[in-house]
């Protein structure tokens, strides 16, 4: 294998999540020089994919590093050994492909467009399949049925309306809530232009906003919290929160099709996008390097200023020792490699101590913890992926919302101590992340390991019973772990007011959100410009290498690489 | 462009992914090149790291449309990404027949693969640089390809000959049921071959049809649940334009 040791760099990216992966791109298509390193056997770090051998494998190793250095801990795998019966039990390891980002990608998100102009999405490399349906759980128990066991009570999925026909079209709504429904829905639409209506509710919880302006009753508020997608408790989640994030859920259907307004990428969610990303940076000229993680970095001495070097990835491999060149930065490897280079990026954990580093996107962003789990049932759960309309395309994935309360063992009064709702997202054997027949359903909760464990576990019990399918599903394997945000590393570095004093820039950690946060592309388009300086121009917009404009993919011999 | 396409429409098409794997400098890209750009285009430049290339195979039943996925250099520090090979239909494992180490590290890739991909791939085993070996038939080609060129390492620049015998490596091939050539980029020859050979050896049942036969049954749509993906896949390209373009639809 070839060695490292001396070579020059414009850039070194440490860690491939997806921020890393899309800046790698994004670089490397520009003309930079790229070196992307991780120091794991495998791509896309927090938002990784696994198959059942690999998912074991990581959860030793969080275990082993009992949560240091990493924004995972306290994972566990259980698998039913006993699972017996005419159905298919769990397939072979590398049949699944189990994502730790099942994130949702709304069709209106900054991710898309960007994903097709810099043609990550050309020749099928990535798949995008349509979440349909959102379902709302109800487990209230039949009136004077004193017995609490979980198969006595009347437990019920309801699907949200997806927009105002469907509220029109809905048979289980008596007038009044369809009429208040639909003037709600209709503000939603242009809430912008109507502070008159919520401003002053702004930073008051969103049910207290429902119930003062639109006459909701509380019981019904249970579906436009599940669209807002909050991890928090009803009382804890501010009407200036829900508002967007209700109007980019029905703005967001229709865009690409009928009956969706969300997508989730083929084969392991975020997972994916991190390796076509990672390729399309290898394409590009730039180097990918597993099992090797940048483990310290120090400034020149002399300390340049900014020069972009016209570098290229070949020549600088084909020129080693010669580190006199006007880097800034001498990054050690984990391998014992030094390299130099004009620029280190990465997320905290991928990144050594700096003296001085940028952290990109200044928003302060509160620590938080969620509890997720995996689980694969050998079920379609076909109940949950009906077909939204006639012209759409087949859903792979559906959301189930376990309100606040909704689980509680004490029954939902409102004396009960609130809980943060439970999300679960479900992926059908069409993802290619289970066999067909299976399901993979994706659990989280803002809650730590200790009070979530038992959240998650009864929320997947009762979604099993809830879809009342025949023969009933059973749990084949389920794995659980705990996930930290927030950013917490800051210590030794001083923060730097721009990326050129800093040299080093640090994403910040992937959040903790179900939906994909537009940050994602924000954080990397500012990484982006701050490295490219003056020559900032069409960020991931390239070309098909014959200048076919894009629509003469299909034709013999045509290929597209760097320009 | 020209000629391929106009021959004989009403044949039955199916694409095939087939991704290429080998030591470094062995010769994939060039390989490729030579096959694709051989039938048009002879003298655009060879491309270093192209994502995808794609050529037409005509059988006397089918046409088989190559999709060749390029390393993009993921493999020279052992860095491919598992979706290379997923839903690879065919696989071209390449060494350097004047270098020994370029087979132990084919027979590594093979086994990558046989753990990796779809267990029905059709795994091509080509020894490549036949002109090195073969003292009368080497007529120079000035566009001789890009990052096979063996000058880079310097190590067998003098004497340059043979190291791994054509026996040796067939009966590996045979051994492991794998298709078996020799070949030159340089010259072209056999490269045409290895790839009618693949085309020939893709069972009917796994081909995914073009636009005609949707069917797509067999092991490799049920390991990896690509059957009836592909009616629940959402067009990027559809926002706001007129879908008759048919952008990415396969």
């Amino acid at each position: 294998m070839e060695s490292l040791d001396g070579t020059n760099w414009d850039v070194v990216i440490a860690g491939t999540g997806i921020q890393q992966s899309l800046l790698a791109l994004a670089l490397s298509r520009s003309g930079k020089g790229v070196l992307h390193v991780d120091r794991n056997a495998y791509y896309g770090g927090a938002e990784a994919a696994f198959s059942l051998q690999e998912a074991e494998e990581w959860v030793e190793k969080v275990e082993k590093q009992g949560g240091v250095d990493t924004y995972f801990s306290h994972a566990s795998i259980r698998k039913n050994l006993e699972h017996t019966g005419e159905k298919a039990g769990l397939g072979p390891s590398r049949a699944y492909t189990l994502s730790l980002s099942p994130n949702l990608v709304y069709t209106r998100s900054t991710l898309l467009p960007v994903l097709v102009s810099s043609r990550c999405t050309a020749n099928e490399q990535l798949g995008f399949q349509a979440v349909g349906s959102w379902f709302v759980y109800s487990g209230w128990a039949a009136p004077g049925d004193s017995d609490t066991s979980t198969t006595h009570i009347d437990s019920h999925l309801l699907r949200v309306p997806n927009g105002r026909e469907d509220v029109f079209a809905d048979t289980t709504l008596d007038l009044r809530t369809k009429r208040s429904l639909m003037k709600f829905l209709r503000f939603v639409g242009e809430y912008e232009n109507q502070p008159e209506i919520w401003e002053q509710h702004r930073k008051k919880a969103f049910p207290a906003f429902l119930l003062d302006q639109f006459k909701f009753p509380t019981a019904s508020h249970a579906p436009l919290l599940a669209l807002t997608m909050s991890p928090d408790p009803p009382s804890e989640t501010s009407t200036e929160f829900a508002l967007p994030r209700i109007a980019r859920h029905l703005r967001s259907i229709g865009l690409f099709g009928a009956g969706f307004g969300a997508v989730i990428p083929k084969f392991g969610g975020l997972a994916e996008i991190t390796q076509v990303a990672s390729r399309a940076s290898a394409v590009g000229g730039g180097v990918n390097v597993l099992r090797n993680g940048a483990r310290g970095v120090n400034y020149k001495v002399q300390q340049t200023p900014t020069r972009p070097s016209e570098g290229d990835a070949q020549r600088n491999l084909s020129e080693p020792g010669s580190g006199d060149a006007q880097t800034a930065l001498i990054v050690q490897l984990d391998g014992g490699e030094t390299v130099y280079a004009d620029w280190l990026v990465g997320q905290d954990a991928d990144l050594p101590l700096a003296t001085q580093k940028y952290t990109i996107g200044s928003k302060p962003r509160r620590p938080s913890v969620a509890l997720k789990s995996i689980t694969i049932v050998d079920s379609p759960l076909s109940s949950l992926f009906p077909r939204t309309s006639d012209s759409s395309p087949q859903p792979a994935g559906a959301v189930v919302v376990f309100p606040s309360r909704a689980l509680s063992s004490d029954q939902a009064t409102d004396t009960s101590p609130e809980t943060p709702p439970v999300h679960v997202v479900v992926h059908s054997g069409d993802t290619g992340e289970c066999p067909a027949g299976q399901c993979v359903l994706y659990a989280s909760t803002a809650l730590p390991a200790s009070s979530g464990l038992p959240l998650l576990d009864s929320a997947i019990v009762a979604l099993l019973v809830g879809v009342q399918e025949d023969p009933k599903p059973c749990i084949l394997f389920s794995m659980q772990y705990q996930q930290q945000s927030g950013d917490t590393s800051s210590v030794a570095a001083a923060a730097e007011d721009s990326p050129a004093a800093a040299r080093v820039l640090q994403f910040p950690s992937p959040d903790l959100d179900v939906v994909l946060s537009d940050d994602i592309v924000s954080n990397v388009e500012t990484a982006w410009k701050g490295i490219m300086g003056d020559d900032a121009v069409d960020f991931m917009r390239f070309e098909a290498r014959d200048g076919g404009g894009g629509e003469e993919d299909e034709d013999e011999g045509v290929s597209y690489g760097p320009p | 462009m020209a000629d391929s396409t106009q021959a004989s429409a009403p044949k039955p098409s199916s694409s095939v992914k087939l991704v290429l794997l080998g030591e470094a400098a062995v010769g994939k890209s060039s390989l490729v090149l030579r096959f694709v750009n051989n039938d048009f285009q002879p003298n655009k430049e060879p491309t270093i790291g192209a994502a995808f290339l794609t050529q037409k195979c005509q059988l006397p039943s089918r046409t088989i449309k190559f999709e060749i996925w390029d390393t993009a250099g993921q493999e020279r520090f052992a860095s491919l990404a598992p979706m290379y090979y997923r839903n690879a239909q065919a696989a071209l494992v390449v060494y350097d027949i004047t270098k020994a180490s370029s087979l132990v590290k084919a027979k590594h890739w093979v086994a990558e693969l046989q753990r990796q991909a779809s267990p029905g791939i059709v795994i091509a085993l080509v020894g490549n640089k036949l002109d090195l070996c073969e003292e009368d038939g080497t007529t120079e080609t000035p566009e001789d390809a890009g990052d096979a060129a063996p000058a880079e390492g310097g190590d067998d620049e003098d004497v340059v000959a043979r190291k791994v015998s054509f026996k040796d490596a067939k009966a590996y091939a045979d051994e492991e049921s794998l298709l078996f050539f020799e070949t030159s980029a340089k010259t072209g020859h056999n490269v045409s071959e290895v790839f009618t050979a693949i085309a020939n050896a893709i069972p009917e049942t796994s081909l995914k049809g073009g636009r005609a036969a949707a069917a797509s049954g067999g092991t490799q749509a049920a390991i990896s649940g690509a059957g009836a993906g592909q009616e629940s896949r959402v067009n990027l390209n559809a926002r706001g334009d007129n879908k008759a373009q048919e952008g990415c639809a396969c």
